[in-house]
């Protein structure tokens, strides 16, 4: 899930914060502090992260645009300018903008808003835009809810109390309502300090980025993962069911089915399934990533010698063609695949089907999948030349059956025009052909 | 949406009174052949269908759509085929639309198989389970006021009907309630009734009135309705080569239009900015999005990030074209289709593929992924070993694939068998003992074993299953007896591998793990145990003699899992050391390759291509100052070479490195896998 954080730097986050003893602070150095705070857990437990920083005031700007390098996002903190009023409509808009340009409208994002809760004054302040929500035409609408799956984190340097003495809390939670309800507002709890502040970006690292860690099994064969980006909760059915399911942190193999017989299966998302050496306090030791850092990758060396089922699985799915059902949940199922990029690098992946009895029609009822040695006699044939599936509807749709075919008036007078066969014939010919180039 | 919505339930009610026999006054020339014909013959008069035709064909035509997009948890009520043509004669006074209306809304009050089983499911939250239904009523009203009744009458029934259903449990209130009011006259003449857009009449209750002229205009509408009804969309296949009989050579390009479910343009909704809002709806629907053929090149199977699929249902069912796609596409190929873009970058966006008999529009990702350039598996951990047994596991793999079971089996005790639990139960016998690296393991490489190993994991033998696992044994008891070599990994031993006998401990050490692990399946099982505890008793003083020297060994025998923990752990200490004196030995590039290459074991022995282990002759004696290690490779290697014939495609293999399953390449045209690159690159 990339991530774009918008920096408020209006005037107002230059406003002093008074440290006892110490030298004088800003608004935004908080905020600074905390971002970098933040950038420096995603690069050591959250590397595959892509962070986009934009800053606003009455204009916005790209200061960075999506990267996994976390030193040129820090560098862009330090140095970030003081610009006039806070303009947050106009932001939304230029985030709405970025993330569509370059991750479409499926992909889900989080925003992460920092403020200091002065919403500006007059047109562009966010009470404007509030106040003139419900006037607006198809042209000028209002950036939430973004056009793609979100969550807006705001980060807000200033305690309820402030936020409470004017309608800032209100505005604020009117943003997160009009995006479904998807995000949250964090404050500062007590005096702003540097501690403070440090404990709310925390609060936000627990909530969204923590690294999500699983056990793959498969049988007694086992392998601690790291599941990226995390699995988020999924609803069914908000009327019978709103409580999201989360998935198992025990991702249990139940079988393999060839690709061809799964055949690209609708899935509601995809993840990296990396390997993980955890030590006893349950710390990672590698993550699969190479560091610069010394000791790591030390660590990373020996971790890399040992024996890990992820790698066997891996390395068979692959030469095989064949895809492994893993369990989520309950009635909850996905798969477990080989996956290869541009540059011949290839990885496990899991994909998540939609939960159910039955994602997917072509295999019928996930239950009902069962072992091929209680079958009478192998469904596959002894020469690997069948195969059980797809399953047949029990009713015929309208167009499998033996439609009588209409033609029109204008066909019938047109002797040309009478008979159409598609092009099979050349596509067999197309077969023949790569079979004797290969 | 919901499962539970206002589309879970429709009803039709078609007009069964007098009138409806009346022509719809569009004619339908049927005699089409009259230019070629001789003259002299009267040409047939044109016939027109009547209204009660008309009605009825159109509704079949909403059911056809919605059964073949939503063939599940959407219910129709529709009872026409039984009914007749209206009789002109009958009196309208008895089979007013009245009757219809109040026999859907009673329809609507029962409980549905869904809405029953997800009551049953939910428990004491079944409130949740909403009742929710349609009425399409396709009539002849006589006025505006006419209409007004007929409202007025579905809203007194649903008030009688929930007061009824509250005290039942075989019914349920209806919470919700639409009623299409369809008014269809001839052609030709002036509607008395005027079109209305949705009202909410009650908060249980909305109606909209729509008037349409029968024939071609009816079937449109309702056309129009079941796309508004249940949140379809179109798409128009573009540029589909097509080729005409009497033109073999030459093929043209036609189109065809799907329905499906409107979140297969999800991307285009929202990237396009078109916010359809309430208001331009109508409009919406007529839209159709265009996408262009692309020609299958190859059966290459292949995963695709797919982020959906839905149902379709051709618009035309009875064109040529589309049946000649639907043909296409059910005779098992997928046909990708491309986004037409004004810069002319090709855009692959969606794919059509046929599953079972069912035609479904995948949806596949056109975005920029966020899972690029991730570290390779390699790069991991566990990334660095090459000696995995990605061919032995590949074979586990294909034995625990799996079926669909799908007539319900109980156990002993009576209770339902989950087939999904048994795999589950499956894997967990076969693997019970299963070392991961070729080096861990001694009888995983040996084909003499291979009788016993696939049988021991099954959850009960036959007498002959335990008659094979004997043999097994008692053919490792004759190799030993004859002294013969085993593929055993030199792991654990400075320089020089263990001694032969010390290898035949191992490796019995081992088979007792793996049917130690089994034995409480059944009582045979504990028998091939204790042949294998017979075989394997040595007397005492020839034990006593074999212990002597070695005890560091004999610390494997604590436990299974120590002695995989254990040989493991020592492997890399032995295995570093070995690196180590062979650097300072400066030896010859070549051995320092072999050792490189396979760290931990010697040549990886296959498990095919070894042929019967008696015939092997004893070991060559060496010869002169050589050093430990080319004397114990050419050992093997000589030893290696006059067991077995070599290996095919060891004979064929470019670097050492040989395609394996060339033959499922030249079945399918897969595409080809390199040999071991998955665990090496």
């Amino acid at each position: 899930m990339p991530t774009v954080v918008v920096m408020d730097v209006s005037l107002s986050m230059t406003r002093p914060v008074s440290i006892e003893g110490s030298e004088e602070y800003q608004r935004k150095h908080l905020a600074a502090h905390g971002l970098t705070m933040l950038f420096e857990h995603m690069a050591t437990n959250y590397k595959l992260e892509f962070t986009a920083l934009v800053v606003f005031s009455s204009l916005w700007e790209l200061m960075v645009p999506f990267t996994r390098d976390y030193n040129t996002l820090q560098e862009a903190l330090s140095n970030m300018d003081d610009y006039d009023k806070t303009c947050l409509e106009s932001a939304l808009v230029g985030v709405c903008n970025i993330v569509q340009q370059e991750w479409g409208g499926a992909i889900p994002c989080q925003v992460v808003l920092v403020t200091d809760g002065c919403l500006g004054i007059g047109r562009g302040s966010l009470r404007h835009s509030l106040a003139t929500h419900s006037q607006r035409s198809e042209s000028n609408r209002f950036p939430l809810p973004f056009p793609f799956p979100s969550k807006l984190y705001i980060m807000c340097m200033a305690n309820l109390e402030e936020l409470q003495s004017t309608d800032s809390l209100d505005c604020l939670e009117r943003l997160i309502d009009l995006n479904n309800g998807e995000g949250q507002i964090f404050t500062i709890d007590g005096p702003l300090c540097l501690k403070n502040v440090q404990s709310m970006f925390g609060k936000l690292i627990d909530l969204a980025y923590t690294p999500f860690h699983a056990v793959l099994k498969c049988g007694h064969l086992t392998a601690d993962v790291q599941v990226f980006p995390r699995p988020e909760p999924f609803v069914v059915d908000e009327e019978i069911d709103p409580i999201p399911k989360v998935i198992n942190t025990d991702l249990e193999i139940v079988g393999f089915i060839d690709i061809a017989d799964i055949s690209s299966p609708p899935v509601l998302s995809r993840h990296l399934v990396l390997p993980i050496a955890l030590n006893k306090e349950g710390d990672e030791v590698g993550t699969g990533i190479t560091d610069d850092n010394e000791d790591e990758n030390s660590a990373n060396q020996i971790a890399g010698k040992i024996p890990n089922f992820c790698v066997l699985l891996h390395g068979s799915l692959k030469v095989e063609g064949m895809v492994a059902i893993v369990q989520l949940g309950p009635e909850w199922h996905g798969m477990l695949y080989s996956q290869a990029d541009s540059k011949k690098k290839s990885n496990l992946m899991m994909s998540l089907f939609e939960p159910g009895p039955e994602p997917l029609p072509w295999l019928g009822k996930m239950a009902q999948l069962g072992p091929i040695s209680d079958a009478k006699e192998n469904p596959y044939g002894e020469d690997d030349n069948k195969s059980p599936f797809p399953l047949q509807p029990r009713n015929k749709r309208s167009y499998a059956q033996n439609v009588t075919v209409w033609i029109k008036p204008s066909g019938l007078q047109n002797p040309n025009a009478e008979i159409f066969l598609p092009l099979i014939d050349r596509c067999t010919e197309d077969f023949k052909k790569c079979k004797e180039i290969t | 949406m919901k499962i539970f919505s206002e589309s879970h339930k429709t009803v039709f009610v078609v007009d069964h009174c007098p009138y409806m026999a009346e022509s719809c006054r569009q004619h339908v020339e049927f005699d089409m052949l009259v230019k070629n014909r001789t003259q002299g013959i009267i040409p047939l008069a044109p016939i027109s269908k009547s209204l009660w035709t008309c009605s009825v064909e159109s509704s079949m035509e909403y059911c056809r759509i919605m059964y073949d997009i939503f063939p599940f948890k959407k219910l129709l009520m529709a009872a026409l085929a039984a009914v007749g043509p209206p009789n002109p004669r009958a009196d309208p006074e008895c089979c007013s639309i009245l009757h219809g209306l109040v026999a859907a809304v009673e329809t609507l009050c029962k409980i549905t198989e869904y809405q029953h089983e997800a009551r049953t499911l939910l428990m004491e939250n079944a409130e949740r389970v909403g009742n929710r239904g349609r009425i399409i009523c396709i009539t002849n009203a006589k006025s505006d006021s006419h209409v007004r009744m007929l409202e007025d009458c579905v809203q007194e029934t649903i008030h009688e009907h929930n007061k009824l259903a509250a005290n039942s449990d075989h019914l349920m209130q209806i919470q919700k309630c639409e009623l299409v009011l369809i008014h269809t006259y001839a052609v030709g003449e002036d509607s008395l009734v005027s079109d209305r857009p949705k009202k909410e009449l009650s908060p249980v209750l909305t109606s909209e009135v729509h008037s349409v002229r029968a024939g071609r205009h009816l079937a449109t509408k309702l056309n129009i309705l079941v796309q508004q009804h249940f949140d379809l969309a179109s798409t128009t296949i573009t540029n589909i080569p097509m080729k005409e009989e009497q033109h073999a050579n030459t093929s043209a390009n036609y189109d065809v239009e799907l329905l499906h479910h409107k979140d297969a343009h999800v991307d285009f909704l929202k990237s396009g900015d078109t916010h359809i809002g309430g208001s331009s709806r109508e409009g919406s629907f007529k839209e159709t999005i265009t996408l262009k053929w692309c020609t299958p090149r190859t059966n290459n199977i292949e995963l695709h990030y797919c982020t959906g699929a839905y149902r379709i249902s051709p618009v035309d069912v009875n064109s040529r074209p589309s049946s000649c796609l639907t043909n296409f596409l059910l005779n098992g190929r997928s046909v990708l289709l491309e986004q037409p873009r004004k810069s002319g970058s090709k855009v692959i966006s969606h794919m059509l593929s046929s599953h079972g008999g069912e035609i479904f529009l995948h949806v596949l990702s056109s975005s920029r992924s966020i899972l690029e350039d991730p570290p390779s598996i390699s790069e991991g951990c566990g990334g660095r070993v090459t000696d995995y047994r990605i061919t032995d596991f590949g074979e586990f793999m294909r034995e625990n694939r799996l079926t669909p079971f799908l007539d319900p089996r109980y156990k002993i005790d009576g209770s339902l068998e989950i087939p999904l639990e048994r795999a589950k139960d499956q894997l967990e016998k076969h693997t019970r003992y299963w070392p991961m690296i070729i080096s861990q393991t001694t009888i995983f490489n040996m084909q003499a074993v291979v009788p016993l190993a696939s049988v021991i994991v099954k959850e009960s033998l036959t007498e002959e299953d335990v008659l094979n696992c004997q043999k097994t044994i008692y053919n490792l008891v004759d190799m030993e007896r004859k002294n013969d070599p085993l593929p055993i990994s030199t792991v654990g031993t400075r320089g020089k591998g263990p001694k032969r006998d010390e290898q035949y401990r191992i490796m019995w050490n081992e088979l007792e793990t793996l049917v130690r692990a089994h034995i409480n399946n059944s009582e045979k099982h504990q028998r091939v145990l204790e042949c294998l505890m017979a075989c394997r008793s040595k007397p005492p003083e020839e034990e006593e003699r074999k212990k002597r020297g070695r005890k560091r060994e004999d610390k494997e025998d604590k436990s299974e899992k120590a002695v995989k923990d254990y040989e493991q752990e020592k492997s890399w200490q032995d295995s570093e050391r070995l690196k180590g004196i062979l650097e300072r030995g400066k030896e010859e590039l070549a051995e320092a390759e072999i050792i490189k290459d396979s760290p931990d074991s010697p040549e990886p022995p296959n498990k095919k291509p070894l042929v019967e282990m008696d015939e092997t002759p004893p070991v060559e004696k060496s010869k002169g100052p050589v050093s430990l290690l080319s004397l114990w490779s050419n050992r093997i290697n000589t030893a290696n070479s006059r067991k077995h014939q070599e290996f095919a495609g060891r004979l064929n293999s470019v670097n050492n490195r040989a395609e394996l399953y060339q033959h499922l390449k030249e079945e399918n045209g897969m595409e080809t896998t390199e040999n071991g690159k998955a665990s090496r690159q």
